[in-house]
């Protein structure tokens, strides 16, 4: 059987194709064309069509602040403010002179993402500062200002958080000083941009022992608001309070407080909670600790009172709390108020330190709280207690604010990718391994977070029977940086 | 039979609406009839299923039981009879049919155990026999599709095709398989081959949805096995050569069914079954958590007697096949359904396809091909620690984390979320070819995929600890792929045979947009509320992404006296992902094979023929991973900018340079079949994602800078135990080994690949005092070590421990039996092995306390865990004083499993009804069927499925790691086919 010819002959065909050919290279292949894409973010070619790049960065760099603190404040994991129970962080956080460069290798905003952020957030305030606001007649002073408090505020934590970090690309780390010393430089280009950069001034001339100077910006922001504070909020659709997620929100609720710590817990209980970024309390603490350095036991009381009486008006938040507490064996923590707690075996029993969870209404404070009172300082005659009382008012008052790290002086490493890529850092050498003072015990492992009994309760869940009202710390940190004089000032 | 009829008007009436246009043939008047038998040349036996023409007039017929066909309308005149079956030679015999005449006859058909006359078009520019082919390209049948107990391709090919590894990654619906050829060849974007349908390139993406929990939703789930004619596969090299920097990890070329001429022939299938969940590595060691036990709250059991169950499975398949000598069509539609073997985790499938061809004219003839697949289905989490019931129950305290009272309160919490997902797709796909000459053809493809896929993850008031107020995830993902293939080919033989040469030229290339929504609402105010914008905070978030890639191949196939092959092409591509420095890349290969049997006669030896071919293949980097470029997020009401990719003008797409060997033989009188092939793969320029330092800012940006290598043998065996009038047996096997290795990091440190936990490093072992790089993806997990040399461990740190998560062999082995003309009983068995699985469940057992290595290996029973090998060694202090079990955080290494496996994958039994019985209903032919899939397990170690892959998400999927979830069911199906 023959197939059917349809009706078009081949040169019909032909000439078909031809036209149809002829009218695509004449034109048509535009609409067809299928080679061209759009890249959905903005490049360097969009980038420079942007009118106002400076105005259109900060929000960025905002950001990215938000990032570093965020990374800053759950680090605290690794000092005896908080212990870990879960998966959601590294236990190994717990036990300081074992991190290593590979657990520093996260980007997040988790304790271990602390070096990539604070690297990110000088970096994009590098190209913010040095390449975008100089080419850019629009850029408004007071941005190019914020800018460099960022900035500033990077050196600043790059300065209480690791002993040694590369300031560029290919570069040697640079040691503390240095990073203390651009911190203070960029903060003082930063003037315009509110009280906050005195405060951060404050905290770096601290850092470098110089008294007069960190008092003289400490009083500076005292003078311009007498309860200062700096806490812009969180974002619970974008960046989030990461520290809620392991306080609150996973149901493994992450970071436990040492018992001395549980009525601060937990300080952040929503996503969008603020964090206290400067505020007036630190100063007047950085001021007591200037008057306790110089002998000047009156002052240092008058201050430290100033400071816990203004801690004592700030907000409170209420809160259900549903957790049962439990440690990294899943044993039951302390959870009820009788619970007497000493700081460690020479101290007394306090009570009031421990709530009762699970716990309905529990007010809790979210900028500053302490078991310190005003009057009971005043009456201290000792100058070693008074030091106590301020390390132990700096624990608390500026709980989950990220100084304790500093404060205890342990140094983490840098990540591993900063070792691997740059040529002029080896493994081994400055910054890439934990720097902790001598006076920070390493053994047992986890030892700033151990207390006893550890079998606090006679079973498990809900109805198990409190066993013992008085639980004992293994070692009181705030004695230990008493004992060796641990302030900068010294 | 009224409906006979009616089915009979409809199917012409869809002819003439396709001839639309077109004048129908005319209606013949001096025609006669051919009626005959095809039958076996060694054993007599009736041979089913073999495709019977009439050449030059289209008209044909497909076997049936007993091996007969009837031919109507046949002109008057003398005419050639072809018979063509797989696994025989091609048969031919001439008829003369008289007008109004019957004629009868009888072809024989001599078995060969290598289909060296089978045509292959996949990777060789024109219709190519097998024969003339310097590599290996497999092929399966509309016979090893139609009777497999599978419902898509990825599990089609599992144990079918020598030299892959198909393993699969969940007992979930709407997941896929992890298939591998020749090793894993690049450190980014997942290994699955590509795939084409009717020459159309479609979603093969194993990342589709937000996962559940290790699982993820994969477009392989909905490339259903419905009307495929046949699969052609290459697998990487010279046979993929013409598929430019798409083809680095092989193709597989779907060629759906556009139906054969004759009457409308009507295919009806209902399948009916059960699946039973396999609980072999389920163990319901949760509920022994301390404090739970002595309660007599459960018996211990309470997973496998609660929470599983038996599912139920049904299938129905209507089909209309047939057509004239000038158009031919192919209408079915498929309806699967099964309940699942947990709560929640149904899914039902319906799938409508249509085929058609048409001979416009002697010398020009259309194709079209479409399908629609829309699938609903549900799911749980599995392979999380908290919130996935199994995880839960399994290794986790499910009262604790639920906050209930009693196992069945807690229980109901677990399953408040209901994650479900529904997919639409069509794929369609139309082509021309014009035989311009008798030397001279042109062809042209278009077509496209069309793939959308809408998840919700609800999460009620009252399941997400610390959030009671309920929250939605919803992730809607479109995919569209355009393709186009065109190409002429000049063919031209000598008279004498003596030389002959087919030259092709053409282009082809493929455009993809992809584009992602996410909307989140967070805090709803009552129940009931599942629209995301009801929520008190709601986020959205959008990914997009385009790429284009084509180019122009030439290819040359130049037979010498028919014995002597040699090949050679290449092909130049151009892509959108290519830095801008970068404006094409050339691929080439030449391909040599020789019929040795032809010219030796060597003893025991049908057929030889040796093959080799050099060959290179690519990969295109990331869509825009060229450019500098700064992303950013709403933060407090702002655009927040930060840095994103860094940027790479000299991008250019990795590249796999494959020197292969090997052979096809018969031998044993073609009782035994062979094909063997060695290779040596190595990829160069490949794209690693290096990473700048982080005092830039700055993240990680994809370089040429890395070189993998992958050497291995690929062996196919199959033997013809029996062939009598009454009992046919078979036996087959596949083998593949492969040895990976990344000999050239490129200046780059040792980086994580698909987790933190896998590793590519360029000093996996030492060699005489130098580096040797490891397999992509080697373990790196942490270890007791002794930091003080006192014997003691007493530190950490992470280590290679020598294994790597994919198995470096894999294999299978079938049988087939059959006896008389009617039974036919086939098995098929899988294994792969020398990998090492990472266990989550034992991580989180252990996190919670639960010992449940030693609940296995040791018993539970008084005082059998004397002497047992506990998972976590006791860490000592640097005194030597013990301090308890090491953390699960500091003893990883703890929870790595030889991950060998062996499974009895599939039985299936087929009954043809004898003819007199289907004749009784008005049917050609009847058959009855029952399958078992999944049936059995031997494993290395008895914690974890070796098969299992929990997945990440995007870019490189190793699997190997899989945390408490359930292995694919076991399926038990019954079923009837029957054909009017």
């Amino acid at each position: 059987m023959m197939k059917r010819d349809i009706s078009i002959p081949r040169w019909g065909r032909l000439a078909m194709a031809g036209v149809l050919l002829g009218a695509l290279a004449a034109g048509g292949c535009d609409a067809i064309d299928p080679t061209g894409v759009n890249n959905p973010t903005t490049t360097d070619e969009d980038l420079a069509q942007a009118t106002n790049p400076t105005e259109a960065l900060l929000p960025g760099l905002r950001a990215q602040f938000a990032r570093l603190i965020n990374a800053y404040v759950v680090a605290e994991v690794v000092t005896d403010n908080y212990s870990i129970h879960g998966t959601g962080l590294i236990q190994t956080l717990d036990a300081p002179n074992e991190i290593t460069p590979d657990i520093m290798n996260a980007t997040g905003t988790s304790a271990t993402g602390v070096y990539w952020n604070v690297q990110e957030l000088r970096a994009l305030a590098n190209f913010v500062i040095d390449e975008i606001a100089p080419n850019d007649a629009g850029a408004p002073p007071a941005l190019v200002a914020e800018a460099h408090y960022y900035r500033g505020m990077a050196y600043l934590i790059m300065g209480e958080v690791f002993s040694a970090v590369p300031h560029e690309e290919d570069g040697a780390p640079q040691p503390v000083e240095v990073a203390l010393g651009r911190a203070v430089t960029d903060l003082q280009a930063a003037t315009g941009f509110g009280p906050q950069t005195n405060a951060a001034l404050a905290r770096a001339y601290r850092l470098q022992g110089d008294r007069g100077a960190a008092a003289g910006a400490a009083n500076a922001v005292l003078s311009a608001d007498a309860e200062f504070l700096f806490a812009p909020p969180y974002d619970a659709g974008s960046i989030a309070n990461t520290s809620v997620f392991f306080l609150v929100l996973r149901a493994l609720q992450e970071m436990q407080p040492l018992p001395r710590l549980d009525f601060l817990d937990p300080k952040y209980t929503v996503r969008d909670a603020a964090i206290p970024i400067a505020k007036a309390e630190e100063m007047h603490l950085i001021l007591a600790e200037v008057a306790l350095a110089s002998g000047d036991l009156a002052g240092a009381k008058s201050q430290l009172a100033s400071a816990i009486r203004l801690a004592g008006t700030r907000g409170t938040v209420s809160f259900d709390d549903i957790d049962e507490r439990r440690n990294a064996d899943l044993s039951l923590r302390p959870r009820d108020s009788e619970i007497l707690v000493r700081a460690d075996a020479d101290s007394p029993f306090r009570a009031g330190l421990v709530l009762d969870r699970p716990g309905d209404g529990l007010t809790i404070s979210n900028i500053s709280g302490t078991s310190l009172d005003a009057d009971s300082v005043a009456a201290l005659s000792e100058a070693s207690d008074l030091w106590h009382s301020l390390w132990l008012a700096r624990q608390e008052i500026l709980f989950l604010e990220g100084r304790r790290l500093a404060d205890l002086g342990i140094k983490l490493p840098m990540m591993l990718r900063e070792i691997d890529q740059n040529p002029n850092i080896s493994e081994g050498g400055p910054g890439t391994v934990p720097v902790l003072p001598g006076f920070v015990p390493v053994a047992p492992r986890y030892a700033m977070d151990v207390y006893s009994p550890v079998e606090l309760y006679d079973g498990d869940g809900p109805d198990a029977t409190l066993l013992s009202t008085m639980v004992t710390i293994g070692v009181d940190m705030n004695r230990v940086l008493v004992q060796n004089n641990a302030s900068p000032f010294n | 039979m009224h409906y006979q009829r009616l089915l009979r008007v409809l199917a012409t009436l869809a002819t003439l609406a396709a001839l639309a246009g077109a004048a129908p043939a005319p209606v013949q008047s001096q025609t006669g009839v051919i009626q005959g038998r095809v039958l076996d040349a060694t054993s007599g036996r009736p041979l089913s299923n073999a495709q019977v023409l009439v050449t030059g007039t289209g008209i044909g017929q497909l076997t049936n039981a007993s091996g007969s066909f009837l031919l109507l309308n046949v002109p008057a005149g003398e005419h050639v009879v072809r018979s063509t079956l797989i696994g025989y030679t091609e048969a031919e015999q001439t008829v003369t049919v008289a007008a109004g005449q019957t004629a009868s006859i009888e072809i024989e058909m001599s078995s060969t155990a290598i289909a060296l006359d089978e045509v292959v078009v996949t990777g060789v520019g024109a219709e190519t026999a097998r024969r003339a082919l310097g590599t290996s390209v497999e092929v399966l049948t509309s016979d090893d599709i139609a009777q497999a107990p599978v419902q898509s391709v990825d599990q089609l090919l599992q144990g079918r095709v020598a030299g892959a590894t198909v393993n699969a990654t969940s007992a979930q619906p709407g997941t896929g398989s992890l298939i591998n050829f020749r090793g894993i060849s690049s450190v980014f974007g997942a290994q699955t081959p590509v795939i084409y349908v009717d020459g159309v390139r479609v979603d093969n993406d194993q990342s589709t949805a937000a996962g559940t929990g290790g699982e993820q939703s994969s477009a392989l789930a909905d490339l259903l096995t419905s009307d495929i004619e046949r699969i052609e596969i290459t697998r990487g090299g010279a046979a993929s050569t013409l598929y430019g920097s798409d083809a680095a990890t092989g193709v597989i070329q779907i060629f759906t069914r556009k139906g054969t001429p004759g009457a409308p022939r009507i295919t009806a299938r209902i399948e009916q079954g059960i699946e039973v969940p396999e609980l072999k590595y389920i163990f319901d060691t949760g509920v022994i958590f301390p404090g739970r036990v002595e309660s007599g709250e459960v018996t211990g059991t309470f997973l496998q007697d609660e929470y599983f169950r038996n599912g139920q499975a049904q299938s129905y398949y209507l089909g209309v096949n047939g057509g004239t000598a000038d158009v031919t069509y192919s209408v079915s539609g498929r309806l699967g359904d099964r309940t699942g073997t947990q709560p929640k985790d149904a899914s039902t499938n319906y799938n409508l396809r249509g085929g058609l061809q048409a001979s416009l004219s002697d010398d020009f003839t259309l194709e079209f091909s479409g399908s629609y697949v829309r699938h609903n289905f549900q799911r749980l989490y599995n392979g999380s620690s908290i919130g996935d019931p199994i995880t839960t129950f399994e290794v986790g305290d499910a009262l604790f984390f639920s906050g209930a009272s009693t196992l069945r309160e807690a229980f109901d919490i677990f399953l408040m979320p209901d994650i479900d997902e529904w997919v639409n797709r069509f794929i369609f796909a139309a082509s021309a070819r014009w035989d311009i000459r008798d030397d001279l053809s042109a062809r042209i493809t278009v077509g496209s995929d069309n793939r959308s896929n809408q998840q919700r993850i609800y999460q009620p008031i009252g399941f997400t600890p610390g959030e009671a107020t309920g929250q939605l995830n919803r992730r809607d993902r479109s995919f569209t792929s355009v393709s186009l293939d065109a190409g002429a080919t000049y063919a031209w033989e000598n008279p004498d045979g003596s030389i002959g040469s087919s030259l092709t030229v053409g282009v082809q290339g493929f455009r993809e947009d992809e584009s992602i929504v996410n909307g989140n609402g967070l805090g709803f105010a009552l129940p009931g509320s599942f629209d995301f914008d009801a929520a008190a905070e709601i986020t959205a978030f959008e990914g997009n992404a385009e790429v284009f890639n084509g180019g122009l191949y030439v290819d040359e196939q130049l037979s010498l006296w028919n014995k002597l092959y040699l090949g050679g092409g290449f092909r130049i591509d151009a892509g959108s992902s290519f830095g801008d420095n970068i404006d094409t890349e050339l691929y080439p290969k030449a391909t040599g094979s020789y019929m040795l049997s032809d010219d030796v006669g060597l003893p025991f030896v049908d057929e030889l023929k040796l093959r080799t071919a050099y060959g290179q293949t690519g990969r295109f980097p990331g869509a825009f991973l060229k450019d500098r470029t700064f992303s950013a997020i709403s933060f407090r009401g702002e655009s927040a900018p930060r840095f994103a990719n860094p940027g790479n003008a000299e991008l250019r797409p990795e590249k796999t340079t494959t020197i292969e060997a090997g052979i096809d033989a018969a031998l044993w009188n073609n009782r035994i079949g062979i094909d063997l092939t060695v290779y040596d793969a190595r990829t160069t320029d490949a794209l690693f994602q290096v990473p700048r330092q982080p005092v830039t800012g700055q993240g990680t940006q994809q370089e040429n800078v890395g070189e993998i290598l992958n050497r291995g043998v690929e062996l196919g065996v199959n033997l013809d135990v029996l062939n009598t009038r009454q009992l046919v047996w078979s036996l087959g096997g596949t083998f593949r080994y492969t040895h990976n290795e990344v000999t050239d990091m490129g200046g780059v440190a040792d980086f994580g690949a698909d987790g933190s936990q896998k590793r590519v490093t360029g000093c996996w072992t030492m060699v005489d005092g130098e580096c040797r790089g490891g397999p992509v993806g080697a373990w790196w997990v942490t270890m007791p070590v002794d930091t003080n040399g006192d014997g003691l461990p007493d530190g950490s740190e992470r280590q290679f421990t020598g294994g790597f998560p994919v198995p470096d062999k894999s294999g299978s082995f079938n049988t087939t039996f059959g006896i008389g003309n009617n039974l036919t009983i086939s098995a098929l068995a899988d294994w792969a092995a020398g990998h090492q699985v990472f266990d989550w469940g034992s991580v989180w057992a252990t996190f919670n306390g639960i010992y449940r290595r030693e609940r296995v290996r040791c018993g539970m029973e008084e005082g059998a865990a004397e002497g047992c090998e506990y998972a976590f060694p006791t860490r000592y202090d640097a005194s030597g004083v013990a301090q308890g079990k090491y953390s699960q955080n500091a003893a990883r290494s703890a929870f790595l499993y030889d991950g060998d496996f062996l499974k009895l994958r599939e039985v299936s039994v087929w009954y043809a009804l004898p003819e007199a019985f289907a004749a009784g209903m008005n049917a050609s032919r009847a058959s009855l069927f029952a399958s078992g899939r999944n049936l059995w397990i031997w494993s290395r170690n008895e914690i974890v499925d070796g098969e299992l892959n929990g997945l990440s998400g995007g870019g490189l999927q190793l699997g190997g790691e899989t945390s408490a979830t359930l292995s694919p069911n076991r399926q038990f199906k019954f079923g009837v086919e029957v054909v009017f």
